[in-house]
């Protein structure tokens, strides 16, 4: 017996976006990277064709962290006391974007200056060719303090600043704007308050199609599930005409997935769980497949296994 | 509509103040301005009073009661503060606000209330927390609350239920399924118990301006469905102005049918379309977005109305 399977028509369409600028376009990136624009929900492309698959950034950061697990220590090796090396590395191992987080305090533990910032960014925008994402260290001042001279000293090359938050976007969205810039909008697993900041940026006169927008989200056994309905509610609203809501999602399960237990410890736990690496790695990759899953757009991840890994999944998915 | 009036509660920064110094001259003069402005009870919620309920309850009571007719309400959780108001008013049968259909509370309040001869506000709330789905909180009602209250040959009349009114502002989804809760419950039990909701709650943490409209919205939603009490604000001028529109069925002016039409569609389960609005009429487009949010069918943000 044949069966027809349902499908859904929606009103709504989500922002296509372009990440960086190459040469005829005002920057130096070797490519551009264009994500957004579903009219449905992901990989129901017996729906609706499939305009732009999720792409995946790796998170490098200004020196070497020293909280990172080793595991993610041992597989950088030393590109990971040098910004230009890791983001060229970063490029070899397959990521779409690089997203240069960068920390408070330099190597020699003095507070990161604007002048060192902006060096950062210059050393890695001239190692690779990949459009680049910049988050400030988190902290309201130092962010706008190191944000501003980035985004003048980068203008036309489409990097996307970041963080915007409710209490500190203004800054942030008046620098990208006058350089060119797009801008990411992180609110704290909320429907409400993400579609806010939304309203507030876009009242600002930030066009949609530079607008990112991070809900936050949790780790695999460690709240995703609260991340992905927020996610699955915010993208169904976008899809059923909410233009508020009609931005793609960056989030980051990397960051999520390596402070949970099962990924940073490979001592004092339980034999039953297994060879530690394929654990961290399997962590990484099932929390991100699972977000791209519910609309993620852009994932950042940390290990080069994860991002083939994810790379594979998505493939995979595009093609059943 | 029925209004039991809030304002004497000790969220307020002049009820805390007032209570502090024992000043009865403030809390007989609130009671009167909100019978005068349509209150047809009082309700009194000063907290739990855990230390000082012995002197406290029997004081604030005596004292409303000397200056209003209306039946008070006796907001608090205190099961002893409860029986200390009890006792001190004579007047008109009060009413205790609240049960849930918790298991300790709802051992020991309907024995309160059929020994004192007071109506009961329940809540369809059980140890699990507020369910979302209209059905779940009606279920609370008719398979705990009421007939805990039948067991005890409480007279069913005198109870009043409340499906409990949740914020736009993080518990979206709960909203529209008050709103059939309220539908429902009229049709629950024979004789029917009277519903009564706290109307503000739908805007709590909604920024202050924002609050009265989506209150307004709500409440003409919920007259539709047939809502005939609340505790709600009795000096919001506008609220009261819905009230007596829907009431009077006047439809003389552009937002006043709008109201009504909101009204008649959500009795009809239907819901408002956009044709029925005037889109070049401002306060109409803001009723239009707030029924949106309301129904759940675009998310709440604090500038939803810039949107």
């Amino acid at each position: 017996m044949p069966i027809e399977i349902p499908k859904d028509k929606w009103p709504g369409t989500i922002h296509t976006v372009t990440l960086g600028a190459t040469n005829g376009e005002g920057g130096t990136r070797s490519k551009t990277v264009t994500f957004g624009g579903e009219t449905t929900m992901p990989f129901l492309q017996f729906e609706a064709p499939v305009p732009h698959k999720p792409v995946v950034a790796i998170e490098i950061k200004d020196h070497k962290p020293e909280d990172w697990s080793l595991l993610l220590a041992e597989v950088w090796g030393a590109a990971m006391t040098d910004p230009a090396e890791w983001a060229k590395a970063a490029e070899n191992a397959g990521a779409d974007i690089i997203v240069l987080a960068l920390s408070v305090n330099d190597e020699n533990g003095n507070p990161t200056t604007p002048e060192k910032a902006v060096g950062t960014v210059k050393k890695v925008l001239g190692a690779c060719g990949l459009p680049l994402i910049v988050f400030g260290p988190g902290q309201v001042d130092l962010d706008n303090e190191l944000l501003v001279p980035i985004s003048e000293a980068t203008k036309g090359e489409r990097i996307v600043l970041g963080i915007c938050e409710d209490k500190n976007y203004r800054t942030i969205v008046a620098t990208a704007m006058a350089n060119g810039h797009l801008v990411t909008a992180r609110t704290p697993m909320d429907v409400n308050l993400s579609k806010q900041l939304n309203i507030l940026i876009t009242d600002m006169g930030m066009p949609a199609d530079r607008i990112l927008m991070d809900p936050t989200t949790g780790a695999l056994g460690y709240g995703i599930e609260y991340g992905y309905s927020v996610m699955e509610r915010l993208r169904l609203a976008a899809l059923q005409g909410d233009t508020m809501t009609q931005f793609p999602m960056i989030v980051t399960p990397g960051f999520e997935a390596w402070k949970t237990k099962e990924a940073k410890v490979g001592e004092g736990v339980p034999g039953s769980w297994g060879d530690w690496k394929e654990r961290s790695i399997n962590w990484e990759t099932l929390t991100a497949v699972s977000l791209i899953q519910t609309g993620a757009d852009i994932v950042v991840l940390r290990h080069p296994e994860s991002v083939k890994r994810v790379k594979y999944a998505i493939e995979e998915l595009l093609m059943a | 509509m029925y209004i039991i009036g809030e304002n004497i509660h000790i969220i307020s920064e002049k009820v805390k103040e007032a209570l502090k110094v024992r000043d009865s001259e403030f809390f007989m003069d609130l009671a009167v301005r909100q019978v005068e402005a349509g209150a047809q009870a009082v309700d009194i919620n000063l907290g739990p009073r855990k230390k000082d309920w012995e002197e406290v309850f029997p004081w604030i009571f005596k004292a409303i009661e000397s200056v209003v007719d209306v039946p008070l309400s006796i907001d608090t959780t205190n099961f002893d503060g409860i029986e200390a108001a009890l006792k001190t008013v004579t007047k008109a049968q009060p009413i205790i606000n609240s049960t849930s259909a918790e298991a300790e509370r709802l051992e020991r309040i309907p024995v309160l209330a059929k020994k004192y001869n007071a109506k009961v506000i329940g809540l369809t709330m059980g140890a699990s927390g507020i369910p979302i789905a209209a059905d779940d909180r009606i279920n609370i009602a008719v398979e705990s609350l009421i007939p805990r209250f039948v067991e005890i040959d409480y007279p069913v009349e005198n109870l009043i239920i409340d499906p409990l009114v949740l914020t736009v502002s993080g518990c979206q989804e709960y909203c529209p399924q008050l709103i059939e809760a309220v539908r429902t419950l009229q049709y629950a039990w024979d004789p029917a118990p009277s519903i009564s909701v706290g109307l503000s709650n739908v805007s709590n943490s909604v920024p202050t301006e924002g609050r009265p409209l989506i209150n307004r919205v709500y409440l003409a939603m919920l007259m539709g469905v047939g809502l005939k009490m609340m505790i709600a604000d009795p000096f919001d001028k506008k609220q009261n102005e819905v009230i007596r529109i829907i009431e009077n069925r006047d439809d003389s002016s552009a937002v006043g049918k709008l109201y009504l039409k909101i009204a008649d569609k959500t009795a009809a389960g239907d819901e408002l379309s956009i044709d029925d609005v005037d889109l070049s009429d401002p306060n109409q487009v803001d009723i239009w977005k707030t029924v949106q949010i309301l129904l759940n069918k675009v998310i709440y943000a604090d500038s939803y109305l810039s949107q």
